[in-house]
C-alpha cells in the first residue's frame, strides 16, 4: 500500500480517542516509537499495536475495531485530495455533502468527512455502523438490567471509609522509635510498641423503604450489609435506620418499618466525627415535586447539621432524571450523587471530610 | 542496543542461548503462543513498559512470563502480590532488627571478630546480606526485592513477574508506576543509595491480574500494554497445546483417539454456555492426565465419547451449581 502513512493515522486515531481513552502525550509519542521499531509497517499491524498501547479493556479494544475503519479511509481520503492546509477542518468541496446520518454526538465532526469514500465502495455502509455500537454501549444503563452497582464495588467503596485511631492494643513493634532509644541509651532494654490502629469511622444510614423505593431495595439491602459486615468498619460503628419518604419524629430499626424510635436519640448519638449517607430518591422516581416533600426534608436536614456535616445522599435514579422533581431541590442543599460506582466512590470521600469541591448543577 | 541485538521472542523453547543466567528457569515451558500475544510480549520488550495480561483463571497468564525468560535466557524473578504487599517490598527489604542484634552481638564478642569484619567491609558492599556483617556498614542489612534485583542486573534485562496485582492494596498500582517510569531508578532510604537501570537493561515487567476486584486506576492502566487472553477454544489450537506438552515433558503422549476424544467432549461442555465458572486449560491438562494414568489403563475413547457423565468431574467444575448440573445424570 503507497499511500499508508502511519505516522499520520496515528495522529488521526490519536486526536480522536484522547478524550475517550484517556491517553496523553506519552501514549503519542510511544505509538511513533513503536511505528520506528517496526511494529506498525502494514494497517492491521499498526492497528494491532495501537491496540496494545491504547486500550487497556475488551470494550475498549472493539471500540477502536470499530472506528478504525473510519480513521483510515479519512486518511487516505484526505491523502488523495491533497487539501491546501491539511488541518482545515472542512475541505471547500464537502461544503454542499449533507451531513451523515451519525448519532453519536462524540463522533459527529470527524465521521463528517466520510462522504469522500465514494471511490471506495466497500468501506461506504461502515460509518453508519459504527456509531450504533457505540451508542450501545454508552447508555450502559438500559432500564431491562439495572444493576448501576454491584455488591463487590460497594464492599470496594466502603474501605475508604476509614479513621484511622492508635487505640488498638499495645502490640505492633516500631522498630524506628525502638531503634532511636538504643543509640539515645547507648544499650538495649526492650522494644518499642505502639498502639494498634483501628478504624473509628462511624457510619448512619438512613434508607428510605417502600413506595417508589421498592424496586431499590435489593441495592439499599446490599448498601446495608456490606457496610455491617464486608466493611472495615466496626460492626457496632455502622447504624441503620429506615424510613418511607421523608425521616420525620421517628425512624425505624427495621426494614419492615415496624420498630420505631425517635429521631432525636439517634441524633443524639451522632458527633461531629459521625458520617451520614441517606438513600432515597427524593421523589426523582415518580417525578414528584411537591413542597411538603421538600420541606420535611430540609427539616430533617437541618437538624441533622447541627450534629455533623459529613452528610451524603445516595440517588438510585440516574443525575438526568432529577430535573424538574423535588430531588433537583435537595440536591442544591446536600451533596447529592446517582448511585452507581463514582457517585458512591463521591458520597464516601464526602463522608470522610474530603475537601470535595462540589456543587449541584443540573445535568441539561 | 543495536537493531541486531534486538530482543524478540518467537515461542519456540529451543532457542535458549548457552550463557543463560543462572536465575533463568531450567525447565522449558510447554506454551503455544498466539500471534497477536507474540506481538504483545515482543512491543513490551521493545518499548520496555509493562505488559499487563489479563483473561480467565488458568489459561496461562502467569506462565508466560517463564516462557519468554527461558526462551530468552534471562533471570525470572517472580512477585507474587499479596493484600498486605507494599510496592517497596518489590524493590528492597532492610533488616533494622539485624542489625541492632549484630551491634548487641558482636560488643560482647572479641575485638578480634570486629576487625575481621572491618576488613571485609570494602569489599562486600555490593553483596546482599553477607555472612560477616558489620553493623557499621548499613549497606549489609539490605535485600532487595524481585524488582530491585532486576534493576541492579548489569549485562542483560530481567522478566520480573507482578502476579495478581488486583490482589493488592488501591494503591499498589500506583506506587509501582513511580518505579517503572523513567529514570528508572529508586533510592534505598536507610542507606542512601540510588539504584539505576542500566539503558539496555530495564527490566521486562509483566503483570497479570483476573480483574477480581475491580479495574486498576486510569494511569497505572495508560502505561501498560494490555492484552487479554483468550481461552484456546478452537480444537486445533488444544491439541497443540497437548501435544507441546507432553513433548517438553518427555512423557508419553496420551493415545490419540483419546486426546482427540477429550478435547471435543472438554469443548461441548465448555462451549454450552451453562458453566458459572469455566475450566481453564490448566484444568483440562490435568483432566486429560487423570483420563490416561490415573488408572493402570487409559480411559477408552469410545467410552468417554458415550459418556453421558464426564469421568473425573472434580478436575473441572468448582461450583456448587456446575457440580450439580454436570454429576447428575439427566
Amino acid at each position: 500500500m503507497s499511500t499508508f502513512d502511519p505516522v499520520n493515522l496515528v495522529l488521526r486515531a490519536f486526536l480522536l480517542l484522547r478524550s475517550r481513552f484517556q491517553l496523553g502525550v506519552g501514549e503519542y509519542m510511544v505509538a511513533l516509537k513503536s511505528i520506528e521499531g517496526g511494529f506498525g509497517d502494514e494497517p492491521d499491524a499498526l492497528a494491532e499495536t495501537l491496540k496494545l498501547l491504547w486500550c487497556h479493556s475488551l470494550r475498549e479494544e472493539s471500540h477502536f475495531e470499530s472506528i478504525w475503519p473510519s480513521i483510515q479511509a479519512q486518511v487516505s481520503a484526505r491523502k488523495r485530495r491533497k487539501p491546501p492546509f491539511p488541518n482545515s477542518k472542512q475541505p471547500p468541496v464537502q461544503a454542499q455533502e449533507p451531513t451523515q446520518t451519525v448519532q453519536d454526538p462524540d463522533l459527529a465532526p470527524p465521521l463528517e468527512n466520510l462522504p469522500t469514500q465514494r471511490s471506495n465502495a466497500e468501506l461506504a455502509s461502515l460509518p453508519i455502523q459504527a456509531p450504533y455500537i457505540l451508542t450501545g454501549d454508552e447508555e450502559w444503563s438500559t432500564p431491562q438490567a439495572y444493576y448501576p452497582i454491584s455488591r463487590r464495588s460497594m464492599v470496594y467503596n466502603w474501605r475508604y471509609l476509614r479513621r484511622p485511631k492508635a487505640d488498638g492494643p499495645l502490640n505492633v513493634l516500631d522498630v524506628e522509635a525502638t531503634i532511636q532509644q538504643v543509640t539515645r541509651q547507648g544499650f538495649y532494654l526492650s522494644p518499642v510498641y505502639v498502639r494498634q490502629e483501628r478504624n473509628q469511622a462511624r457510619l448512619l444510614l438512613f434508607l428510605d423503604q417502600n413506595g417508589s423505593m421498592t424496586p431499590f431495595h435489593h441495592f439499599t439491602r446490599d448498601l446495608a450489609e456490606t457496610a455491617q459486615q464486608e466493611s472495615s468498619l466496626k460492626p457496632e460503628n455502622v447504624e441503620v435506620f429506615y424510613f418511607q419518604n421523608v425521616p420525620t419524629g421517628n425512624v425505624h430499626t427495621d426494614p419492615y418499618l415496624t420498630e420505631s424510635t425517635p429521631l432525636s436519640l439517634v441524633l443524639s448519638r451522632c458527633d461531629n466525627e459521625t458520617s451520614v449517607l441517606i438513600v432515597s430518591d427524593a421523589g426523582a422516581a415518580r417525578g414528584y415535586r411537591t413542597q411538603e416533600r421538600v420541606r420535611g426534608t430540609a427539616r430533617f436536614l437541618y437538624q441533622l447539621k447541627r450534629y455533623t456535616n459529613l452528610i451524603a445522599w445516595l440517588n438510585p435514579m440516574s443525575a438526568k432524571r432529577w430535573v424538574g422533581s423535588s430531588a433537583e431541590i435537595v440536591a442544591n442543599s446536600v451533596p447529592m450523587f446517582q448511585m452507581d460506582n463514582d457517585g458512591l466512590s463521591n458520597a464516601i470521600d464526602v463522608m470522610r471530610g474530603q475537601p470535595l469541591k462540589y456543587s449541584y448543577s443540573s445535568p441539561l | 542496543m543495536t537493531e541486531s541485538q534486538r530482543l524478540t521472542f518467537v515461542g519456540n523453547s529451543d532457542r535458549k542461548p548457552q550463557d543463560s543466567h543462572q536465575d533463568s528457569p531450567d525447565q522449558p515451558e510447554p506454551y503455544v503462543l498466539s500471534d497477536s500475544l507474540k506481538k504483545a510480549v515482543n512491543l513490551a520488550i521493545y518499548l520496555r513498559r509493562p505488559l499487563l495480561l489479563e483473561g480467565d483463571a488458568g489459561c496461562g497468564k502467569t506462565r508466560l512470563a517463564s516462557a519468554v525468560a527461558y526462551e530468552l535466557g534471562l533471570p525470572l524473578y517472580r512477585w507474587d502480590v499479596r493484600s498486605s504487599t507494599k510496592a517497596q517490598d518489590g524493590l528492597y527489604e532492610y533488616d533494622a532488627i539485624l542489625r541492632l542484634h549484630d551491634v548487641e552481638v558482636q560488643r560482647t564478642q572479641q575485638i578480634a571478630a570486629n576487625q575481621q569484619a572491618k576488613a571485609d567491609q570494602d569489599t562486600g558492599d555490593d553483596v546482599e546480606m553477607p555472612e560477616q556483617r558489620n553493623p557499621g556498614n548499613p549497606k549489609h542489612y539490605r535485600k532487595f526485592g524481585p524488582l530491585g534485583k532486576a534493576f541492579r542486573l548489569r549485562d542483560r534485562p530481567a522478566v520480573v513477574l507482578i502476579d495478581e496485582i488486583d490482589k493488592a492494596d488501591l494503591d499498589f498500582p500506583n506506587d509501582l508506576l513511580t518505579v517503572l517510569e523513567d529514570p528508572w531508578e529508586f533510592t534505598i532510604r536507610e542507606t542512601g543509595e540510588t539504584v539505576k537501570a542500566n539503558e539496555d537493561c530495564k527490566p521486562i515487567v509483566i503483570i497479570t491480574s483476573n480483574k477480581e476486584k475491580g479495574n486498576l486506576p486510569a494511569p497505572f492502566l495508560r502505561r501498560c500494554l494490555y492484552h487479554y487472553v483468550n481461552f484456546p477454544n478452537d480444537p486445533e489450537q488444544l491439541k497443540q497445546i497437548i501435544e507441546r506438552h507432553y513433548q517438553i515433558r518427555k512423557n508419553p503422549p496420551p493415545p490419540l483417539k483419546l486426546a482427540d476424544t477429550a478435547v471435543n467432549r472438554f469443548l461441548n461442555v465448555w462451549g454450552e454456555g451453562g458453566l458459572f465458572k469455566k475450566p481453564g486449560t490448566s484444568e483440562f491438562l490435568d483432566w486429560l492426565k487423570a483420563l490416561h494414568t490415573f488408572e493402570p489403563k487409559p480411559y477408552e475413547a469410545s467410552k468417554l465419547k458415550d459418556d453421558t457423565l464426564l469421568p473425573y468431574p472434580e478436575l473441572l467444575f468448582k461450583l456448587q451449581q456446575d457440580w450439580k448440573k454436570y454429576t447428575k445424570a439427566s
